[in-house]
């Protein structure tokens, strides 16, 4: 099992990152009902697990049991009929699922799936709370339409169904959802945080059950293991490690790993577990492996800035293509290559590509075909990029 | 003369004798060895401009013309070498063999200038002999008399049109050098030489030195006088020998990868000719027809396959339809294979072959693209008077042969339809026959123009004949038969009692059938599709039911009460004639079975008319029936005709316009004599561009790949194309062009911006045109998921129109070792792959969720 979903917290009291957070949703859910929830923030930061852990909240160890099912639904749209394939994970008294997967076709589900499901009250009524949870994944992706129809759902079958959201960017859900909702954010840990897990999942290696998250080195004595750490923070967790795994962790290699991590807890235990895989008495340089497709975009950064021309730019497409095949979102790929395209250029030119970027990134959510976009962006940058540097030049 | 005939020449004489008494018989007694053949006339005539060069090309093209070589050095005197010899030869010729009277001698003497008719009488005569001469046996003594060496007259006079806007120096042997790329007409752009137009004469081949055809596109398409090609025939070459060369490559080539090899074998077992069958029809000559699927399918196939450049270079250069339009309209004409009549062949470069042999054979000249572009825009610049003189000298010449050839066709025509427009007139005011229907009524075309008699119908006329001998003898064969013995056991011709028509539609099947059945004097009994025509009440023997297959039974049974009574020589004979038996549906359940029970005990003959003989559903009838294939007439045939009809309505035609409108047509005759009533309505004279024009609008409908509208699209003269061509071309395929375009446009240099010193302007527009692409995705979107087809035009405009115009021009490779074709749109593939990642992503994160939960639960 991978140390991401060990060490992933099972109940709001372990949840420790966002522990005001977790808090708050104990309370809300143990003193009063629970509303709609919108949870929003970059990935990696544990909305999921917080929503996790809510469900357990509500519903006690029943929610644990899930099931996958693979289901294909027919829908009735009109003229024709639609066979729609759907996977959900589901337990007595919740289901998640994730709409935007059937592409254009989501407003079907959320029309008519999402709808069935939240019209059936729970059968097991002797239980105290009256009503289940649908949790849906990646909101922000779904089609307007589907969002539109989502918010009638959401008021109408209120009675016995919470729907609990989860997305990245809560600007890209409309604004009627995020009325209806409580708007939980979510944000990413501070590189502290981070440096921290890792080294409590690394000094605790296999030892402890499982392990919390920790938002400040006093929690990781009091619910890790009694032991008392000093405040001041890595260097005397690093002793502490030493002494109880007898690890060697060279000073600088957790900061590194949490730079590394861009502040996302999973990437952080990812490349940490990788880390300890590769080569088990760390060294202080040892490299940690970079996540390849952020290479393989700063190699593309560093192509398109050497050289503007049609040639190159078909050979950045077919990088593109590349990243896409293998699931990079195109909205990251986006991004970040904006990101290393800002770090290599002039401040002038700053503010036009960062336009640029956005009037992209748009048109790519409003169109489908993302490659277009983003190669567009790069023929865009390419032109002002080589405009400018004749300017410049000569 | 005789004796110093070298043994080889006597083997071929002797052959020729066989086939062919009165013309091949003279030279084989005067066959004279090249070089004294040619020495005699040339002290004969000293006024010939030069003799010795005429027999030592005499003696190069006689004898050497199988193997191809000449070198380049004296590029002087290949010139020289290749414009004498046609004439050069047809005097000689003409002096051995024919023995022609002093007179024409004369004549024969200033024929370059003064070329005149008799002139081309006798040459046709005498050049038959001659060309047995080199091609051997299998030429039967049927020959058409057609000469090769008024072809090269003609080339002379075109030359002699041409060479004003020629660079100086070349004189009159300019022909085939190539000393500047401009002026040589014939020659290619190598500065070597050597392979002109006259090359198939001599210099042939330079396969080392020479440089790569141009590639189309590149050059500006010139635009000539409307009729400066007017009476030239044109072959072009090099796909078949191409095809052969790739799959002998395909074998060879052990070191190409394992990939590209099974897709050059693949190419070439679709390529084999065995399977015609599978290529739709499109509006074609067959011929044509026959390779433009193969055309496509082999630049298709060899995308991404490395081959010797020789060969890309040429699988490049397929563009026949090009060509062929440009000499079309330029008023030339162009045949599928190399005759006498054929004055150039086109083709970048010798590649050998059949067409090029017998064009080496013939004297043929060889064109290149240049070439033609050069003639086409020399005539530009050429004194129109000059020309108008030249053409009516040209055609003149080449209207006796061709009167010659028709003869074969149709007896009665054969003095019409000559395709030079004053011949023909000429023909056909004297062809008008009075059968025709004078009086101007409303009547369609198609109705008033008629066959009225069998022997007015267009090709087939073997056919009919057929169908006329089977009808006329049905009555003594299978009812006077029946008297002494079972008739229908014989197996002869005439042994079934049906027979079966078929063929596609307008070619005159029924009208054939009509007609004949006319003819012998047969009342006609038409049931056709309009007609129900199911399976016949059980109770006929009760009584004649209302149903008309009833009836169909009925008069199939009742001739035989007619002919026992023996009195059916008085009662008018009847023939029932089934027209569309492939059209019988749902609705005329067990027509079929009941056709054939009626055949068999009928007693009057049935024809039955189909399109598709290979139907599923006529399988059974045709055991039944005598098969008769109709054939469509060629384009030839239906141009002359069309000629007629033009001529008898006043109407101003082109005989290329009409062969251009025949070939469009795909042989329907009915469809061509409705689309030229069409336009009568609108218009009285009518050129090649008219028809072509509006038969390319209501071609539209012939699919054209989504390859061919990009290559359209981005093609260097897209510039001209009007928008909603650029639409229709765009719309040909929504799905493919955009992506087919987005694949390609950074591979293509655009022309329009102009002089672009670091490539910014390009790559402006290369960025202008990527947001174009990204505008026509998001309209897409629209128009997918919330059915705004409307959009579809802005659609087509912003993903195809916009993009290609920016960038439109040259292509070029972006990467070493890319064929310069346009590559398949890559987003289908790596679309189908991501969803594919995706889809297992998804799974694995599913069971993941699940696992985790079902432990910690534990």
């Amino acid at each position: 099992m991978l140390w991401v979903d060990k060490y992933r917290p099972k109940t709001l009291d372990q949840v420790l990152v966002h522990q005001d957070v977790a808090q708050n949703l104990k309370k809300l859910v143990t003193e009063q009902d629970c509303p709609h929830l919108l949870f929003y923030g970059p990935s990696g930061s544990g909305k999921k697990t917080l929503i996790l852990a809510l469900i357990r909240q509500i519903f006690g160890a029943s929610a644990d049991k899930v099931k996958v099912e693979n289901r294909t639904w027919k829908i009735d749209a009109g003229s024709r009929t639609i066979d729609l394939e759907l996977t959900t994970l589901s337990s007595t008294n919740h289901v998640e699922l994730s709409p935007s997967d059937a592409g254009f076709q989501d407003r079907y589900i959320v029309q008519e799936i999402i709808k069935e499901m939240a019209k059936n009250r729970p059968i097991d009524t002797k239980g105290k709370k009256g009503f289940k949870v649908l949790v849906l994944n990646e909101v922000d992706k779904l089609s307007r339409e589907a969002q539109h129809s989502l918010r009638r759902t959401m008021e109408k079958y209120s009675a016995y169904c919470r729907l609990i959201l989860c997305c990245n960017s809560s600007s890209k859900v409309s604004e009627a959802i995020r009325s209806r909702c409580l708007n939980v954010r979510i944000n990413a840990p501070t590189e502290e945080q981070v440096i921290l897990l890792a080294i409590v999942i690394v000094s605790l290696g296999e030892t402890l059950p499982c392990t919390y998250v920790c938002s400040n080195l006093k929690d990781i004595v009091m619910l890790g293991f009694g032991y008392f750490v000093s405040y001041n923070p890595i260097i005397k967790v690093l002793e502490f490690i030493g002494k109880k795994e007898g690890l060697q962790i060279p000073s600088g290699f957790a900061d590194r790993i949490a730079e590394k991590s861009n502040r996302s807890l999973r990437r952080a235990i990812l490349s940490f577990e990788t880390c300890r895989v590769q080569q088990y008495p760390f060294t202080s340089n040892q490299t940690i492996p970079p996540m390849d497709w952020e290479e393989y975009i700063s190699e593309i950064a560093s192509d398109i800035m050497k050289e503007q021309s049609p040639k190159r730019l078909y050979q950045v497409r077919l990088k593109l293509y590349e990243l896409l095949v293998n699931c990079i979102p195109p909205e990251i790929i986006l991004k970040r290559l904006l990101y290393e395209l800002l770090r290599k250029l002039d401040a002038e030119l700053k503010h036009e590509v960062c336009h640029w970027a956005a009037y992209y990134e748009h048109r790519m959510r409003l169109g489908q075909k993302a490659i277009f976009h983003i190669e567009a962006f790069v023929a865009k940058f390419m032109s002002i990029y080589k405009a400018f540097l004749i300017a410049t030049f000569g | 003369m005789a004796k110093s005939q070298s043994d080889i020449r006597k083997w071929f004489m002797k052959s020729h004798e066989k086939g062919n008494d009165n013309a091949a018989a003279k030279p084989a007694k005067s066959a004279p060895p090249p070089p004294k053949a040619a020495e005699k006339p040339s002290q004969a005539k000293s006024q010939l401009e030069k003799p010795v060069q005429g027999s030592e090309d005499k003696d190069n093209s006689g004898r050497r013309k199988t193997s191809k070589y000449f070198a380049t050095e004296k590029p002087k005197d290949e010139k020289e070498r290749v414009e004498v010899p046609a004439k050069r030869k047809t005097q000689n010729d003409g002096d051995d063999f024919i023995k022609p009277s002093p007179a024409k001698k004369i004549h024969k003497v200033d024929d370059d200038e003064d070329f005149v008719m008799p002139d081309t009488k006798k040459k046709s005569v005498d050049a038959t002999p001659r060309k047995k001469l080199k091609s051997g046996p299998g030429r039967g003594a049927g020959q058409k008399p057609v000469d090769i060496d008024e072809s090269d007259d003609d080339d002379g006079d075109i030359k002699d049109l041409v060479s004003p806007s020629k660079s100086g120096g070349r004189g009159r042997g300019g022909r085939g050098g190539s000393a500047t790329p401009t002026g040589g007409r014939g020659g290619s752009a190598t500065p070597s030489g050597g392979r002109g137009r006259g090359a198939g004469r001599g210099g042939f081949m330079n396969f080392g030195e020479r440089k790569d055809p141009p590639n189309k596109g590149q050059k500006e398409v010139p635009e000539g006088a409307p009729d400066c090609l007017a009476g030239l025939t044109f072959v072009i070459s090099g796909f078949k020998k191409l095809i052969r060369e790739l799959r002998r490559f395909a074998l060879a080539s052990r070191g190409v990868s394992l990939e590209a090899n099974r897709g050059i074998r693949a190419a070439c077992t679709r390529l084999k000719p065995h399977a015609p069958q599978r290529f739709k029809p499109q509006r074609r000559t067959p011929q044509l027809t026959r390779l433009k699927p193969h055309r496509d399918q082999l630049k298709r196939s060899f995308r991404g396959v490395f081959l010797p450049p020789r060969l890309e270079v040429r699988l490049k250069a397929l563009e026949r339809e090009e060509a062929e339009d440009l000499i079309k309209r330029h008023g030339g004409r162009v045949t599928g294979s190399v005759s006498k009549k054929t004055n150039y062949l086109l083709c970048d470069e010798d590649i050998g072959g059949r067409k090029s042999e017998k064009a080496k054979e013939l004297g043929t000249a060889f064109l290149t693209e240049d070439g033609l572009f050069d003639m086409i825009r020399a005539s530009n610049h050429a004194k129109a008077p000059r020309q108008e003189s030249k053409k009516s000298v040209d055609n003149a010449a080449v209207s006796l042969p061709k009167k010659s050839v028709q003869k074969t066709e149709t007896k009665k025509d054969c003095t019409s339809g000559t395709p030079s427009k004053t011949v023909s007139n000429k023909g056909l005011t004297s062809d008008v026959s009075p059968r025709k229907n004078v009086q101007t009524t409303a009547l369609t075309w198609t109705e008033k123009y008629k066959p009225k008699v069998p022997n007015d119908i267009i090709g087939n006329q073997s056919l009919v004949k057929q169908l006329h001998d089977w009808l006329a003898r049905w009555h003594e064969q299978f009812l006077d038969a029946g008297s002494n013995k079972k008739g229908k056991k014989t197996n002869d011709s005439g042994a079934k009692k049906a027979v079966l028509l078929s063929g596609t539609p307008g070619i005159g099947k029924t009208t054939s059938a009509k007609l004949v059945s006319q003819m012998l004097g047969f009342q006609t009994i038409e049931v056709n599709a309009s007609d129900s025509r199911g399976k016949a009440d059980a109770k006929i023997e009760r009584g004649i039911g209302g149903s008309n297959a009833n009836s169909v039974k009925e008069l199939v049974s009742n001739e035989s009460l007619s002919f026992n009574n023996m009195d059916w020589s008085k009662h008018p004979k009847t023939v029932l004639i089934m027209d569309e038996v492939d059209g019988m549906s749902a609705g005329d359940r067990g027509g079929i079975a009941d056709l054939i029970s009626s055949i068999k005990i009928s007693k009057i003959p049935i024809i039955c008319i189909c399109n598709d003989r290979y139907s599923q559903k006529l399988k059974s009838l045709v055991n039944y029936c005598l098969l008769l294939s109709f054939r469509k007439p060629t384009k030839q045939q239906m141009a002359k005709r069309l000629m007629q009809v033009a001529n008898f309505e006043g109407l101003q035609v082109n005989e290329i316009a009409l062969e251009e409108l025949a070939e469009r047509v795909n042989g329907d005759m009915r469809m061509a004599l409705n689309q030229l009533h069409y336009m009568s309505l609108s218009m009285s004279v009518i050129k090649f561009d008219d028809v072509r024009q509006r038969m390319l609008m209501s071609a539209k409908d012939e699919d054209i790949s989504p390859f061919t509208a990009v290559e359209k699209l981005f093609g260097f003269n897209a510039g001209k194309l009007r928008m909603d061509e650029r639409i229709d071309l765009s719309m040909s395929d929504l799905d493919l062009v955009p992506l087919i375009i987005q694949e390609n446009y950074l591979n293509y240099r655009p022309s329009s911006v102009g002089k672009d010193d670091n490539g910014i302007k390009r790559m402006n527009s290369i960025a202008r045109a990527a947001e174009s692409i990204g505008d026509g995705d998001i309209f897409n979107v629209q128009i997918r998921k919330y059915r705004q087809w409307q959009l579809s035009q802005n659609s087509a405009l912003s993903s195809c129109i916009i993009p290609s115009a920016l960038l439109h021009g040259q292509r070029e490779t972006l990467e070493q070792g890319e064929r310069n074709f346009n590559r398949f749109g890559g987003w289908l593939g790596k679309n189908s792959t991501q969803g594919k990642n995706l889809r297992l992503l998804e799974d694995l994160h599913v069971h993941f969720l699940a696992s985790r939960e079902s432990n910690l639960g534990r």
